[in-house]
């Protein structure tokens, strides 16, 4: 990852890089952005913001725990959100309520778990900033990797998943009868996109994660003309978004979460204005 | 054991069922139905809405947990057969701008669809369209195409997978009259022309009359199993339309129309 830093120094040498962290920074968001765009599509298509919503709300129990039991906080923030992902896959298919009522209940129990630690223990109130706004300038060389990798395992993801995906998504007994397991490839999903959800906290924070996944994807709905310039068209958008965020993140001494948000939130505004323009 | 009632006994079994029950919530949907499905015939299951129909089928995609046995014909094929099925309702997403023929691509290209769709599919799709007549929707968006196009392309998809048995789930519920008997003329036309083992879930006595070979009436449990001619009688469709039949006995003044009694199985 060092050598990435500095290569990046050397091809783009602009004073707002000149800090290693606002390299490291920006290398992080170009492994997240894209990543998070890319699993938009489905959250989108598949209508699942507010499971998104739900498990990264999970995070400030997940690092209260950690700060408890005295466990690396980073590491049970991830698992504590991952788990709360699964008993939202789990407990949709298996009661009679509609997921958006598993999810709310989940939602609720986990912020209402988190708080009343977190209220408690009036010490721990201090860690929880970074949760709700992320700190991207404070990412180390280990957490760097661990974007890199999320961010292979998603675009493998996608290469073997994103047909099959599409057609579930399309129509879930149709997906079935061409042997496509559709509650595998659903959990798969669910589990991933938690997994991004928390890793992608560091980022933008709890606040603003769900809009990572959703404002990118968004914006491609309007532009694309195709089912494969969807996920071209998040991807492009989170990646400008990024860096162009980071940047005048810098310039106006603003949140770097917020900022990068706020540029695809323009971005999503001028691909509404195209679709109506162009008639579509 | 109860002796499996056969639709024609000179033609091999495409499926058999055997016993088969589907209990959804508490309520038993089907219950205990056993026939047999020849190979290279148009089957009709017939009967009202709400009477398992649409369940039976799902039960043969493997869709729904049941009782009892559903046996392929290993003659067929050694494994599990192919199976093209055409759903009854396409929820789509209107906004969406997945294309006609992305989604036909989707459901055989091991390629992902962002890497784009190789040469070879995307002929192989367009001589699917041209062969249901709606070529010209390959590159319109799923949301944008009519009724009568959706069936069009949802029964490609079905033929696009080489099927053995082609299942349809009231695929004319959607369009309306003109569009159901031309639909159905296509129906009948790939059928002759590919000899497949077709079901075809309708409610629709005109459909069943004028198209298939076989019917099988359902209300819940199996009420008749036999060829059209036969099983289309007064008794059979009171018992299995009740207050209904009347009517349609009124409009079709007291006859049905031949059944296809000359079909060639493809055994």
């Amino acid at each position: 990852m060092n050598l990435l830093t500095d290569l990046l120094s050397g091809l783009m040498p602009f004073d707002w890089l000149e800090p290693a962290f606002m390299r490291r920074a920006l290398i992080g968001m170009l492994f997240i952005a894209p990543a998070c765009a890319a699993m938009g599509v489905q959250v989108v298509s598949f209508r699942m913001a507010f499971f998104s919503d739900a498990i990264s709300h999970s995070a400030f129990t997940g690092v209260a725990l950690g700060l408890i039991f005295g466990i690396n906080s980073h590491w049970t923030m991830v698992g504590f959100g991952v788990l709360v992902g699964c008993g939202v896959l789990v407990f949709s298919r298996k009661a009679v309520l509609s997921t958006d009522t598993v999810i709310g209940v989940f939602f609720a129990a986990v912020v209402a778990l988190g708080i009343v630690i977190v209220s408690a223990r009036r010490g721990l109130s201090r860690y929880f900033e970074s949760v709700l706004f992320g700190d991207i300038l404070a990412i180390d060389s280990n957490e760097l990797w661990i974007m890199f990798f999320l961010f292979l395992l998603v675009f493998l993801f996608q290469a073997i998943g994103y047909n099959k995906l599409l057609l579930i998504s399309l129509h879930s007994p149709l997906a079935h009868s061409r042997g496509i397991k559709p509650a595998r490839w659903e959990i798969a999903y669910g589990i991933l996109l938690a997994f991004l959800v928390m890793i992608s906290l560091r980022a933008v924070g709890l606040l603003l994660v769900t809009a990572l996944l959703v404002v990118p994807a968004a914006a491609a709905r309007n532009l694309a003309r195709s089912g494969s310039g969807l996920i071209w068209w998040s991807v492009l958008i989170a990646t400008i978004s990024a860096g162009v965020g980071l940047f005048l993140s810098y310039i106006w001494g603003s949140a770097t979460g917020a900022t990068v948000i706020l540029v695809s939130v323009f971005f999503f505004i001028c691909s509404y204005l195209i679709r109506l323009v162009m008639g579509r | 054991m109860k002796l499996l009632p056969r639709i024609k006994s000179m033609t091999n079994a495409a499926i058999t069922l055997e016993h088969v029950s589907v209990e959804l919530g508490g309520h038993k949907i089907i219950d205990d139905v056993s026939c047999q499905i020849d190979s290279g015939y148009l089957t009709a299951i017939m009967g009202p809405n709400g009477t398992g129909k649409t369940t039976l089928l799902h039960a043969i995609l493997g869709l729904l947990p049941f009782t009892g046995n559903i046996r392929f014909n290993r003659q067929l094929s050694s494994r599990r057969p192919r199976i093209g099925y055409v759903p009854q309702n396409v929820d789509l997403d209107r906004g969406s701008p997945v294309t006609v023929g992305d989604f036909l691509a989707v459901g055989f290209a091991k390629r992902p669809l962002w890497m784009g769709i190789h040469r070879q599919i995307e002929a192989e799709i367009k001589k699917v369209l041209e062969r249901v007549g709606v070529l010209v929707v390959y590159n319109l968006p799923l949301g944008k195409i009519s009724g009568g196009e959706l069936q069009r392309v949802l029964l490609a998809q079905a033929l696009l997978g080489k099927p053995e048995i082609l299942l349809l789930d009231e695929p004319t519920a959607a369009v309306d009259i003109s569009g159901e008997a031309l639909f159905c003329e296509l129906l009948e036309e790939v059928h002759n022309d590919l000899k497949l083992t077709t079901i075809l879930v309708t409610h629709d006595l005109s459909v069943v009359a004028a198209h298939a070979h076989n019917v099988l009436c359902l209300n819940h449990s199996l009420i008749c199993a036999g060829p059209t001619k036969d099983m289309l009688t007064k008794e059979n469709l009171m018992r299995v339309f009740s207050p209904h039949t009347e009517l349609f006995l009124q409009q079709h003044n007291h006859t049905l129309p031949d059944n296809k009694g000359n079909h060639e199985s493809s055994d």
